[in-house]
């Protein structure tokens, strides 16, 4: 019953191979969180090593409030379960169950043993010098342990064979002591790697939902390994999809299969495949034209549908993925007369499935729908319906259901709470127009008259301006609240932490992030990260035996706090840490302008109006700082130790 | 019909012409095994014992006398106090020697550490040279000791040199799942809670053969106790043996088959927990 917080978490062996990337959650209690991802993903890694049985390279992992980095499994309270089970084969499933138990101390006060002359009965708590009880640590008795074996064998139904040895056992029954022996104990956090992948396909559904009533009936924090997205589906509050080490996206399962961030998420989620073509975008007037490629088919959507697809893949030149699921298409005749968008199809063969047909085309004529190709099409049709291969038929598309995905990154192109605003927006005598509006640009940027586009980050909108703008409409997605607004007929999003009420607002706009693009010029929104190369280096105290930790930068050493040392110290081997070089990053708020530090020349002063920066220049590094007041010449700089984040250079691992 | 019949003939003389041919150098293999035994045996059921009088395979007559001789004429050669002193370094190096062998193979099955592969290596090669070629230092270090002429100069001996021999135990370590460690470590075990209670338990029959094999060795070996006691009260019995004069071949065919009668013994005691599939059962293969 408790939480957990992963933070940066990385592993990489010692040959270089990164096996698990940067991972970074939050569970909550009681939550049943699903990895899944193909083989060599990394999530059976990570699992291992909340679990402890494989170390940490980097990153802070908590179980409830306690980082629990370096502790061992046993004393991390959580338990698991195996792929092969991994029962004890000489002992009998009693014993394999109350073993757990038996190793485990748990807190009592002391008691007297037997009775004795003075009068104390056995059982009685022993008083300390100070009329208290005496906290001590014991084992269970026999009787307690006996108790929880029953317990835990009746909720799984093998309290009959508690006598038995594992090898007399099928398999479906191991797998029900292993669970037994897991949940015995009580732990904090159930850790299951791929338990049902050892059962035949019928046992494997039943266990499945006996793991799932398991959980609601423990009411603890379970965190399950998969490779079957079907399993993850069917189990998960959140699934964690992740691919080569890297978190792919982390969501409620309906979230993951109706906004995959991803076209690797959209591919691995549900059955049959995602149906993926290639194509161009064209927006014309309040309709956006999709052109599919190697194929005549051309259908015509709505601009409001597409409303949040970033403006650059809308001129028609920038090739895109186009994804339906094989339900979000249909040749039944009815629907296909009704529908607006119509691409004729090729059918090639179909498979029966019962309850549904899936029929395979192509919408290239000449595609044989069989490869997996971008015109090949899978459709879900009723059950036994047939179709003579070779036809062509007429499939409607259902617009609301697209997904696309840019064709490099394979990230969505219509994100759930888009980057940018994108807006066109004029710029005369330090002032810039948009959308009917026009604000004083700040003095830090120094743009010239002229027309252009202007990018306004959704989190750069805050609500302590002067624009006014009508809230039309709110999302909740994962905890933040999306508004869409409305200024002057043009459209805008912003970030909110709370909901707010349809009805006017006011907001503002937060220049230093802003990005500005007018007559071929473009002005790049304040960086909010200062890199600096540096090494570590340990120094004698003044007391004996005392070390000082220090980052030492361009010769001048800044005194790290044992919160930051003793993680680069577990992130590296032995001396290791003294040869390394590192990257260390600050806010411009966490360095401070003072009488000693790293010697910078102050290039400019940038002011945005509410705040001001200076930009400086430390070697070959320019760093952003926050200051109060106009500086100017040679200044010293001195970092905050204490809010440092190290990235080891060599591996490209963040530490801390 | 005929033909096929033949051919089937034909085909059945040749099986039984297969299985003579076998059997017959089965026969000869066993006989030239089992002759020098039979022999020894015979040769310590004879009355006359001197080898110089060999007249045939066969002794004239037959007696108990070369055994009864063993046990009774001590003055000379004392063979009961040479048995104990054998089985005395026998148990003691079998217990100290699979001890050492099983706990170097757990450690270089389980545990991944700095220069294990070279020690792994190291230990294969230097095991490939014969025991007896380092005799001339082994006899220095322990003069060095003070620990010649002295029975537990052997048993260190012995003890120390098993474990170069811990591959086989540590390929059959090997074959045991790890995730039975890595649960028994969840449930709370220490490495040597683990090793107690799960290794030990699960390896039975590599136990009883490494317990086997380091007992035989120091139960037979001539070279180093030969080379270390001096004194005729501390021999073992292949020493011993050794010593008898040449007209006791029958009181030495005795005292050889005396001493094989323990091993005899203890293979068959252990035997039965030599049966593989100890671990069925533990993990789905």
């Amino acid at each position: 019953m408790a939480n957990l917080s992963l933070k940066h978490i990385y592993k990489v062996y010692p040959n270089g191979a990164k096996a698990v990337n940067d991972f970074n959650m939050q569970i909550a209690d009681k939550e049943f969180i699903v990895f899944v991802g193909p083989s060599g993903c990394g999530k059976s890694t990570t699992l291992r090593m909340i679990a402890g049985l494989e170390e940490i390279t980097a990153g802070e992992l908590k179980i409830g409030d306690t980082v629990v980095n370096g502790m061992e499994p046993k004393d991390r309270d959580i338990a698991m379960v195996f792929q092969n089970y991994a029962l004890y084969p000489h002992m009998t499933i009693y014993e394999n169950i109350a073993f757990g138990l038996r190793m485990r101390k748990i807190p009592d006060i002391k008691r007297y043993k037997k009775d004795d002359k003075d009068g104390h009965k056995a059982g009685e708590p022993v008083l300390g010098k100070d009329g208290k009880e005496i906290p001590v640590m014991r084992k269970y008795n026999k009787r307690e342990i006996d108790e929880k074996v029953t317990e835990a064998a009746e909720i799984l139904g093998i309290t009959e064979y508690l006598k038995r040895k594992p090898k007399e056992m099928s398999g479906g029954q191991r797998q029900r002591v292993a669970l037994g022996r897991a949940i015995v104990r009580q732990p904090k956090v159930m850790l299951l790697d791929e338990p049902l992948s050892n059962l035949d396909a019928k046992l494997r559904t039943q266990m499945r939902s006996e793991i799932v009533k398991l959980h609601k009936k423990l009411q603890t924090t379970f965190i399950y390994v998969t490779h079957d997205q079907v399993e993850a589906m069917t189990m998960g509050t959140r699934i964690v999809v992740m691919k080569d080490g890297f978190v792919k996206q982390i969501d409620t399962p309906k979230n993951l299969y109706k906004y995959p961030a991803n076209k690797f998420v959209a591919g691995f989620i549900g059955t049959p495949q995602m149906n993926f073509f290639e194509g161009t975008l064209k927006k014309d007037g309040d309709k956006v034209i999709i052109d599919f490629a190697y194929s005549d088919a051309k259908i015509t959507v709505p601009y409001s549908m597409l409303m949040k697809t970033t403006p650059q893949y809308l001129d028609g030149t920038k090739t895109v993925y186009i994804g339906f699921r094989a339900e979000d298409v249909t040749l039944e005749p009815e629907r296909v007369a009704q529908s607006p968008a119509k691409i004729k199809v090729r059918i090639s063969h179909s498979e029966e499935l019962g309850t549904e047909t899936l029929v395979y085309g192509d919408i290239n004529m000449d595609g044989d729908g069989f490869a997996e190709t971008s015109t090949r099409v899978i459709i879900k049709s009723g059950g036994f319906k047939e179709y003579m291969p070779d036809t062509v038929c007429e499939a409607a598309l259902d617009i609301n259901a697209i997904h696309l995905f840019d064709k490099d990154t394979e990230e969505s192109i219509m994100p759930r709470i888009p980057e940018y605003n994108y807006l066109d927006c004029k710029v005369q005598n330090g002032n810039i127009t948009f959308l009917g509006n026009t604000l004083p640009l700040p003095p830090a940027i120094e743009c010239g008259d002229g027309v252009g586009e202007m990018l306004i980050p959704v989190s750069a909108v805050n609500f302590d301006g002067g624009i006014k703008a009508k809230v039309f409409g709110s999302e909740n997605i994962n905890g933040q609240i999306l508004l869409s607004l409305e200024i002057n007929g043009g459209r805008i999003y912003a970030l909110s932490e709370k909901v707010i009420e349809e009805g006017i607002v006011n907001i503002g706009i937060d220049f230093k992030k802003l990005i500005l693009k007018t007559d071929g010029k473009e002005i790049l929104p304040m960086p909010l990260t200062n890199g600096l190369d540096g090494t570590f280096v340990a120094d004698k105290g003044a007391n004996r035996g005392e070390k000082i930790f220090s980052l030492l930068i361009d010769g001048v050493k800044f005194a790290a706090p044992e919160e930051v040392y003793s993680k680069m110290f577990a992130a590296t081997t032995g001396r290791k840490v003294y040869n390394s070089q590192f990257r260390y990053e600050w806010s411009p708020y966490d360095i401070a302008v003072a009488d000693s530090g790293l010697k910078a020349e102050v290039e400019k002063m940038l002011d945005y109006g509410k705040e001001k920066f200076a930009k400086c220049r430390v070697g070959d590094e320019t760093l952003y700082v926050k200051a109060d007041k106009d500086i100017e010449g040679t200044v010293f700089l001195s970092p905050d130790a204490g809010k440092v984040s190290v990235i080891e250079s060599q591996r490209q691992i963040r530490i801390v | 019909m005929n033909k096929s019949k033949a051919k089937v003939a034909k085909a059945k003389t040749k099986k039984i012409l297969n299985v003579l041919i076998t059997y017959c150098i089965l026969i000869i293999v066993a006989f030239v095994f089992f002759f020098p035994c039979l022999w020894l045996i015979l040769a310590s059921f004879s009355k006359s014992g001197s080898i110089y009088s060999f007249d045939g395979f066969f002794p004239k007559e037959y007696g108990l006398d070369a055994f009864k001789a063993l046990f009774t004429d001590t003055v000379m050669y004392n063979y009961p106090k040479w048995f104990l002193n054998t089985l005395f370094i026998a148990v003691m190096s079998c217990v100290l020697g699979t001890l050492l062998t099983i706990l170097t193979a757990y450690c270089m099955s389980r545990f991944r550490f700095k220069s294990r592969k070279a020690m792994m290596k190291t230990t294969l090669l230097l095991g490939m040279f014969p025991s007896f070629m380092g005799t001339i230092a082994v006899y220095l270090i322990m003069t060095q000791f003070n620990l010649i002429n002295q029975q537990w100069g052997l048993i260190l001996i012995y003890s120390a040199q098993a474990p170069m021999g811990y591959m086989v135990q540590k390929g059959f370590f090997d074959t045991i799942p790890y995730s039975i460690d890595e649960a028994a470590r969840i449930d709370g075990a220490s490495n040597f809670t683990v090793f107690v209670k799960f290794i030990l338990p699960l390896s039975k029959p590599m136990l009883v053969y490494t317990a086997l094999t380091s007992f035989t060795w120091p139960w037979s070996d001539f070279i180093l106790p030969k080379m270390l006691l001096i004194d005729k009260d501390l021999y073992t019995v292949a020493v011993g043996l050794m010593s008898l004069g040449e007209t006791e071949f029958a009181r030495f065919a005795a005292g050889s088959i005396f001493i094989a009668i323990p091993i005899i013994v203890l293979y068959f005691c252990l035997v039965k927990y030599m049966i593989n599939g100890m671990a069925a059962g533990a993990v789905k293969e």
